[in-house]
């Protein structure tokens, strides 16, 4: 029923105000700008369609319920939905401990996409800017061990085997990437 | 809060945000976030710093059922100022019941021996019931009964709440039973969130059950109450 629309954060946060007063209509436009997007991010965790399909049922019920927590929202409503649907996603894996096969034609090759169309979400162009430069400070290792968990949801164990490296190196790749990203972007 | 307590907290939450922060210290971070505000914030911070990383996937357009679910499953919690004339009328109806059994629950405290009534069938899909949760006709108590094994923590309890219709924070209803069943007693407060729920949850917490009132471990369960008429 959906296909993705741009929308900026603005709007976003506005469609979840009035999803707060409980107005359907608006988690359905919300539905049409987000879905896909978390749909995407889900899948590449759970790694099944039709459950991460039950996962984003669950997750946009969540949204409707918390849509309150303006405090949480305000100013970062993609982020916070996004954020749902990711924890959501990794306590799933968890619980359930899936042994699911890595599904290779959802997996592309490149993962940092640094090409990639920036501003479809209207995050703020400098922030996003800034957090690619500051990736591609990374060393590779530290750059690819650290998507890797993010956007696959590995555990340390698996980023460790993914990449053919001791966990301990694997463990201090991706704290050592994070200090760093932190540093940089705090410069 | 000291340079090096502050870079640790900061640590956590990135690694939390990342998914590396795992197992129990994944539930503690988060009982950390609900009672510290500079944890909370930095979760916040990471969770704004990392969304590119998710953005730069490609959008991936849902199956029709997906959202055909969801808004069946909102529309059991809707009262909705757009759409008044069913969902409404049907809150009205409900909150009207709601009020008189509240006021039965009142006049005839001890109304024991009463026939139960299904309130929900809990589990993490429709061919994998967990729990199954009746109450009594006059919703003092709860029988929970346990319909399968679950394979986690040993440590770790269940937790079932009552999601008010009206967006109010859940109310604990009380642990659930590993196998088994048990009869979970209602206060007067209790009782009325499980008649005006619209949904039930589970959440995994620490032993003995949350710490703050609130659920602080992931939910691991949601569904629509049965319908009571």
């Amino acid at each position: 029923m959906v296909t993705m629309s741009v929308a900026d954060n603005d709007e976003i946060e506005q469609l979840l105000i009035r999803c707060a007063a409980q107005d359907p209509a608006a988690l359905e436009q919300l539905y049409k700008h987000v879905a896909g997007t978390l749909l995407a991010v889900v899948l590449r965790i759970v790694r099944q369609r039709d459950l991460a399909e039950d996962t984003l049922q669950d997750v946009f019920v969540r949204i409707w319920v918390n849509a309150r927590q303006y405090d949480q929202i305000r100013g970062r409503p993609l982020a916070w939905m996004i954020s749902i649907a990711r924890y959501r996603a990794i306590d799933l894996m968890r619980s359930q401990r899936l042994a699911v096969p890595l599904i290779e034609e959802d997996l592309p090759e490149q993962l940092i996409a640094t090409d990639a169309e920036p501003a479809s979400f209207g995050e703020s162009a400098r922030t996003k800017t800034a957090l690619q430069h500051c990736l591609e400070i990374l060393s590779a290792p530290q750059q690819r061990c650290l998507v890797l968990a993010y956007q696959e949801g590995l555990s340390h164990e698996a980023v460790a085997t993914s990449v053919g490296q001791p966990l301990g190196t694997v463990k201090s790749w991706i704290r050592r990437g994070l200090q760093s990203l932190r540093r940089c972007l705090e410069s | 809060m000291n340079h090096e307590h502050e870079e640790l907290i900061d640590l956590l939450a990135a690694e939390y945000v990342v998914g590396t922060l795992r197992g129990s210290a994944r539930r503690r971070f988060e009982r950390i976030c609900s009672s510290m505000p500079a944890a909370n914030a930095a979760r916040s911070r990471w969770e704004d710093r990392l969304a590119i990383l998710a953005l730069q996937l490609d959008p991936i357009q849902p199956q029709a059922r997906t959202w055909r679910a969801i808004r069946q499953q909102i529309s059991a919690t809707t009262v909705t100022p757009m759409r008044p004339r069913k969902p409404r009328g049907r809150w009205l109806a409900l909150a009207a019941a709601a009020a008189l059994l509240a006021i039965a629950v009142w006049l005839v405290p001890q109304w024991t021996g009463a026939p139960t009534q299904i309130v929900a069938v809990l589990g993490t899909d429709a061919a994998h019931p967990q729990w199954r949760i009746e109450r009594s006709a006059d919703a003092h108590q709860l029988r929970v009964t346990a319909l399968g094994a679950m394979t986690s923590d040993p440590r770790s309890a269940f937790e079932l709440w009552a999601l008010p219709r009206d967006g109010k924070p859940p109310v604990s209803l009380g642990l659930l039973p590993r196998d088994g069943n048990a009869a979970l007693r209602l206060n007067l407060a209790q009782s009325l969130a499980v008649l005006a729920a619209g949904k039930l949850a589970v959440s995994v917490e620490p032993p003995g059950g949350s710490p703050t009132g609130a659920p602080t471990g992931p939910v691991i369960m949601l569904v629509a109450v049965t319908s009571s008429s």
